[in-house]
């Protein structure tokens, strides 16, 4: 029992900054409903419940979008027709699919974390790692398809680890700020990628828009499954893997305690003989890395060409994402497979409903607030006030 | 060096390790800026024969205009001058010139030249540069006050972006219903406005509110109301202006011609007849500059932002001074807000403060968390968005990316302290306890 409680005790406020986030996120959806409030001046009661009915089919749709529809899933499993299987279990691994970028992103947001830097650049590190990744498949195109998958990721991780490696580098050497550069190198970053792919090398012939060419006539990454429609990759695997790597290096090596240590007390950890400043390079680079490798995954194996919106904001995500896991890598997985299905379910609900995706950002900037304000959801829910620093480290 | 005898001249006599490196380092910059000398005859060399037009605009947009001509050679035969005297300065001088300062004389100087080189020829209007500059200078060094102001007290502010959003949204609505409602521009313009403001203020207060109280880290309530403001803008804008367009259309603010001033030819059409904005900014930033440095109330704010413990010793309400720092700041955000959609666009459309709010930010620190500073750097920020866009109206082939990334790229020069290390307030971002 006791152990029972010490497992759950970390996922409290999390689970109640969720809860709390939709329940702000529901009020906000119905007094946004202009034309159902319209009718509140004849018939209030009548308005409310319709009200109420709009936002629980709004957030069925979204269940429904994020994980398929269970009855559909089993009837399908009973047909043996792989067009109706794929059709069943589309939504779950589109979630999937969408949960992959953000492990990669969300531990890279930890690592840093971890260490005592607060690296806001994992947007910039993302994209330059696709572009990385992108560059090498076009440069290297003549290679063998395997081998050419594994250069590209390779060259996308190093590309990513080197924009990390230049905020680290900076506040190591002189102080800079790693939020404020890394902001700026995230516009510089966006910067970069359009002007790459203005230029004809990567630019998709016949086409205007900044738009690479078809990377997936070069190489791809393996699918899963062999269904219709189907576009879940081996990118989870990785992602999984390297959620399991990144806790072993964190919690179970020198290096990962050095970075630890730093990331409690810089001037401590200095004192027992700790480079300081090499561990907030050496964390940086981790960070860009994961964030490339995540960068390259995304344009191999779910985008097949490289953009300006590669994107949708998943280094930003990642952070709401990390705090929201406590910067333990288990909880970066299964928060990413949350904010994952959000986003696909939120998909299903636009359509659905006409309520734009958009809501979803706004639950997320919710979900940051309460976890990072424990307080706020304890005195929300009526709970005994404890102290701050119980299972929330940063 | 030890055993030097103590009449030899004393800068001699104390030069240890680091005066050696600096000397060795002062060399080495006096050699490089010369060296940009040389590279500047050279370029001057092939283009005497190239002629740059600068024309301005006499009495108003469109009118009489009047030029300036001159060979792209001779500019850079006055680079080429400038650096080579200065280089030259510099190496005889070593570590004892200001050399931060004559930059002020040489970045000018090579940008004139290099724009000149690019239009190849090309007549250039630099009435509307130096227009675009000032259009983009005011949100910008708005936004920027509002940093400055969070962060001399204390509290680290990277939520200008969603301030400026929400401000642009609240005061594109208010505006449109108090228009509809009085049917009179002005009072729209007016609600428009002071909603905004009202809007910048709650988020001000939310910032200090999970800053102060909550302790929540400011760099993640700072990113919690960037988030939140993409979110909820977003979302309003897609689900209730898209179907009820008249809650969009708000009335715009007028140009305001100062009597006598607008009719100065050149300056007139510049600063005498610009939006508000541009006369309230610069109250701001003179109003602001004055409280800070030279008042009991700026004094105690900065106290609060450089060693809160000290202050809070000697009996200064820290929490307090933060607040209110931290609501002031969100009024400026919120009316900046309003600018963009109550000033040119006439509308609020997605994402509209496009990262405005983050320049904002690069300008709190590129102008050394200085009001005037920051309005200066605000200009240099404009300036080079108003070139890129010159540049690409006339077709010149200059990648747009490398001059939209000149913010970016100049504040991380500037934090890292490559050209003049420039220090923010030392507690910033750090919670205070009231013991």
């Amino acid at each position: 029992m006791k152990r029972l409680r010490r497992a759950i005790q970390p996922a409290i406020v999390p689970i109640l900054a969720i809860l709390s986030a939709f329940l702000v996120g529901s009020v906000f959806m119905f007094i946004t409903d202009l034309e159902n409030l319209a009718h509140f001046p004849t018939d209030p009661g009548g308005t409310i419940v319709a009200g109420i009915v709009n936002v629980g089919n709004a957030y069925y749709a979204m269940i429904i979008g994020a994980f398929g529809d269970p009855t559909r899933i089993i009837a399908a499993i009973g047909s043996n027709d792989p067009k109706v299987i794929a059709a069943a279990i589309r939504p779950l691994t589109e979630t999937l699919v969408a949960a992959t970028p953000l492990i990669f992103t969300g531990l890279a947001v930890a690592v840093a974390f971890r260490s005592g830097v607060f690296n806001i650049g994992v947007e910039g590190q993302f994209i330059l790692g696709a572009m990385g990744a992108t560059v090498a498949v076009l440069v290297f195109r003549g290679l063998p398809p395997p081998i050419l998958l594994v250069v590209a990721i390779g060259a996308g991780t190093l590309t990513g680890a080197a924009w990390g490696f230049i905020p680290g580098f900076l506040k190591a050497r002189t102080g800079a700020h790693e939020v404020i550069t890394t902001i700026m190198l995230n516009y510089v970053a966006a910067q970069l990628v359009l002007f790459g792919l203005r230029s004809d090398f990567l630019r998709a012939p016949g086409s205007d828009a900044p738009v690479s060419k078809v990377l997936w006539t070069f190489v791809r990454v393996p699918l899963i499954f062999d269904l219709p429609a189907i576009r879940l990759h081996y990118g989870i695997v990785i992602a999984l893997i390297m959620a399991a790597v990144v806790s072993w290096f964190i919690f179970k090596t020198t290096k990962g305690f050095e970075l630890r240590a730093a990331g409690f007390n810089l001037h401590a950890a200095r004192y027992a003989g700790m480079s300081a400043g090499g561990s907030i390079m050496l964390a940086m680079a981790l960070s860009g890395g994961l964030a490339g490798l995540g960068g390259s995954f995304e344009v191999l194996g779910t985008a097949g060409q490289m953009t300006t919106d590669l994107s949708a904001g998943f280094g930003f995500n990642a952070i709401a994402l990390a705090l929201l896991a406590g910067n333990r890598p288990l909880g970066i997985v299964l928060a990413a497979l949350l904010f994952g299905a959000l986003r696909t379910g939120g998909g299903l609900m636009q359509v659905k409903t006409g309520i734009p995706l958009d809501l979803i950002v706004f639950i997320q900037a919710l979900v940051i607030m309460f976890v990072a304000a424990p307080l706020l959801v304890r005195s929300i829910f009526r709970m005994n006030a404890r102290p701050l620093d119980e299972g929330s480290t940063i | 060096m030890t055993a030097a005898a103590p009449t030899v001249t004393p800068i001699v006599r104390e030069m240890g390790e680091a005066d050696r490196r600096n000397l060795r380092s002062a060399r080495i910059r006096g050699a490089v800026i010369a060296a940009l000398g040389l590279v500047c005859f050279a370029a001057a060399s092939g283009s005497f024969g190239v002629i740059a037009t600068f024309s301005f605009w006499l009495v108003k947009q469109g009118g009489e205009a009047f030029t300036i001509q001159t060979s792209v050679g001779m500019l850079w035969l006055l680079a080429g001058i400038a650096s080579g005297v200065i280089g030259m300065v510099q190496m005889i001088k070593g570590p004892a010139f200001p050399w931060r300062k004559s930059l002020l004389i040489l970045v000018p100087l090579y940008v004139a030249a290099i724009v000149a080189a690019l239009l190849d020829g090309k007549v250039a209007n630099m009435t509307n540069v130096f227009a675009g500059t000032l259009e983009y200078a005011v949100p910008v060094s708005l936004g920027a006050f509002a940093g400055i102001l969070s962060e001399r007290s204390g509290m680290l502010n990277i939520a200008i972006e969603g301030k400026f959003l929400i401000g642009a949204c609240t005061a594109a609505i208010c505006a449109s219903i108090a228009f509809t409602a009085t049917g009179s521009k002005e009072i729209g313009v007016i609600v428009g406005v002071l909603s905004a403001m009202l809007a910048g203020i709650g988020l001000g207060f939310l910032l200090a509110w999970l800053g102060i109280k909550h302790k929540v880290d400011q760099i993640i309530a700072g990113v919690v109301v960037n988030f939140g403001a993409i979110g909820i803008t977003n979302f309003l804008f897609l689900r209730v202006l898209g179907n009820n367009p008249w809650l969009n259309t708000p009335p715009t603010i007028e140009r305001i011609r100062i009597p006598v001033l607008a009719e100065i030819p050149v300056v007139g059409p510049l600063f005498f007849s610009g939006t508000p904005y541009l006369y309230f900014t610069l109250a701001v930033m003179l109003f602001l500059t004055y409280m800070l440095f030279r008042t009991r109330w700026g004094l105690r704010l900065r106290a609060s932002g450089e060693k809160p413990s000290a202050a809070g010793t000697v009996g200064i309400d820290v929490i307090k001074i933060r607040y209110r720092a931290m609501l002031l700041a969100g009024a400026l955000a919120g009316i900046a807000g309003s600018y963009l959609s109550l000033s040119t666009a006439g509308s609020f459309q997605l994402g509209m403060s496009a990262g405005k709010g983050f320049i904002a930010l690069a300008a709190v620190i590129f102008g050394a968390w200085n009001p005037i500073g920051a309005f200066g750097a605000a200009l240099v920020f404009g300036f080079s968005d108003a070139i890129q866009s010159l540049l690409s109206i006339l077709g010149v082939d200059v990648p747009p990316q490398l001059l939209n990334s000149v913010p970016y790229l100049v504040t991380i020069i500037v934090v890292a302290g490559v050209v003049g290390r420039v220090r923010g307030p030392a507690a910033a971002g750090q919670p205070y306890d009231q013991g």
